[in-house]
């Protein structure tokens, strides 16, 4: 217990990195975003009524996607979180066990909290009627879309996701270097392929869709989460054998 | 009762069909400073990277305080191991040590300012800003003020010039005075850490060719040289180990320690006796490998 904080405080020795970056980015996201939909003038239809035409202001939304940025550089920190910091961590008589799952512990805690923190932004866009110029940068059809809750748990699941990612990306760098990294990506490609495939093959493309739109975004979350696990095992049986 | 700081039996460690430690035995006893010396690429650091939980070995087995360091939370956490090329995230000097101060409990903050001003180390510094010579200052701060019970140092003043060297050998004195610990240390100044040194173990090529009292080495060899026939005369019956001749001189290593009478006959033939060097010993003792070993045991029994 007290190794595990001690790992997370070592991770936070700057605290501006691991908790202040994903902002900084995000926030440099969203700003671009509101000053193009600010200048964008608003688009309309016309509608032929009893009056003649009538220019009527289109209800859709501006959608950016800017969001991602976030999820991108939490990727990016779980990268660097072990292939850093492994070896002074070793050196100060640190268990690769120990430093694994400390820096996994802040990597859950941290998405939970950044998660929390992108379910209020949402909240403030939708009481704002999209920062008044219609922008949804943290609503995202379908995904993140539906009560404060699901929003969080979404969230927290997708960051938590894409750290442990990271993590074991970053593992596999300080274990076979470039070379076993791009094997390690060509890996998960041909995986995805290979799945993409198989359904063909087996004409199972409809019932692939079935599941999808069956399936809500608590649902998706859970297979997010079920998919996070399974990378946190890789990780850590790809860090057992780690040398510095 | 002494006790077994550091055990090691038939230690192997192959990388690619090359063999950088070969069946490599040893023990260091409990609060001891033990060099490390051998040349570069001898097999000194991958030692003590295995020592300190940082490699795997091949085959064979290495004992901490009784028990294995790999992944061993028990006995790592007790051992600190600052290598010549350690690798930082990227941050400053302070944070490097404020990050060590949490690891060990004995750790002394006022030995660790002392240290840094002793070595002129700005704590604000970035470390990949640091000079060679400052990085390698940076881990003998962290590892004496680690004050690990199992204190390992790879080439601990690459690059320090030689008023920071004299500080490490004073500072490392005084505090194994006052916080007796087991100290192994890898070099290849030899001559410059020989007065440190309570035990040596040399290898070469991934093996232990000596290990020795530093004591029970000194005077344990000599080079004597003079004329031919003088020299042949003195050595009759002797050990040698180098035999060199430029036109009617000749210089020789004899093993084995010389007494009064030798010192008056040498004086007589006009020969010239010097003890050799713990360094000269270790280029010897490199240059036989093997056999040095038995030869000192004959010769020292």
């Amino acid at each position: 217990m007290r190794t595990w904080r001690d790992i997370a405080r070592y991770h936070l020795v700057i605290p501006w990195l691991p908790l202040g970056l994903p902002w900084a980015i995000l926030s440099v996201s969203f700003i671009v975003n509101l000053v193009i939909f600010a200048f964008v003038p608003q688009s309309y239809h016309e509608v032929m009524t009893g009056h003649g035409l009538v220019q009527v202001a289109d209800a859709a939304p501006n959608y950016t996607g800017g969001v991602v940025s976030i999820y991108i550089l939490v990727l990016v920190i779980g990268i660097n979180s072990i292939g850093r910091s492994l070896p002074f961590g070793l050196a100060l008589g640190v268990t690769r066990r120990s430093f694994y799952t400390g820096t996994a512990l802040l990597g859950v805690a941290l998405a939970a909290v950044d998660g929390l923190l992108l379910t209020g932004l949402q909240a403030i866009e939708r009481a704002t009627d999209g920062w008044g110029v219609n922008m949804h940068f943290f609503q995202v059809p379908y995904i993140l879309d539906g009560p404060w809750y699901v929003t969080w748990l979404t969230s927290f699941v997708g960051l938590a996701l894409l750290f442990v990612w990271g993590m074991w990306c970053g593992i596999v760098y300080r274990r076979w270097n470039l070379f076993g990294s791009m094997t390690f990506v060509a890996a998960q490609v041909t995986m995805v392929v290979a799945a993409v495939l198989i359904l063909v093959w087996a004409d199972a493309w409809s019932g692939v869709g079935h599941f999808f739109t069956g399936l809500t975004a608590a649902g998706l979350t859970g297979v997010l989460a079920a998919l996070a696990v399974l990378l946190l095992a890789g990780g850590q049986a790809t860090i057992r054998r780690a040398t510095v | 009762m002494t006790q077994t700081a550091i055990s090691v039996t038939g230690l192997t460690r192959r990388y690619h069909g090359h063999r950088a430690l070969d069946q490599v035995s040893f023990e260091v006893e409990a609060g001891s400073i033990v060099g490390l010396l051998g040349r570069n690429g001898a097999g000194k650091t991958t030692l003590l990277r295995i020592l300190a939980g940082q490699e795997f070995p091949s085959a064979g087995s290495v004992l901490i305080h009784g028990a294995p360091p790999t992944e061993n939370e028990a006995v790592l956490r007790r051992m600190v191991f600052v290598r010549e090329d350690q690798v930082y995230p990227d941050f400053k000097v302070r944070h490097a040590l404020r990050i060590a101060s949490w690891f060990y409990p004995n750790w002394s903050p006022e030995l660790a300012d002392a240290l840094l001003a002793d070595f002129e180390l700005p704590p604000g510094r970035a470390i990949k800003k640091l000079s060679r010579g400052m990085r390698s200052a940076l881990g003998i701060v962290i590892g004496m003020a680690a004050r690990a019970e199992v204190t390992l140092f790879d080439e601990p003043y690459a690059g320090l010039d030689a008023v920071a060297r004299q500080i490490f050998y004073d500072r490392l004195l005084a505090e194994y005075a006052e916080h007796p610990r087991t100290i192994l240390l890898s070099t290849h100044l030899i001559d410059e850490a020989a007065g440190l040194l309570e035990r040596v173990i040399v290898i070469d090529h991934g093996r232990v060719v000596l290990t020795a009292d530093a004591d029970d080495l000194r005077g344990v060899a000599s080079a004597v040289s003079g004329p031919v026939l003088a020299v042949d005369e003195f050595t009759a019956g002797r050990v040698l180990w180098d035999r060199r001749r430029v036109a009617s001189q000749a210089s020789v290593v004899v093993v084995g320690a010389l007494d009064e009478a030798d010192r008056a006959r040498a004086r007589s033939l006009r020969l010239e006796l010097s003890p050799l060097t713990l360094q000269q010993l270790v280029v010897h003792a490199a240059a036989q490998q093997a056999n040095t070993a038995d030869t000192l045991e004959r010769t020292s029994a």
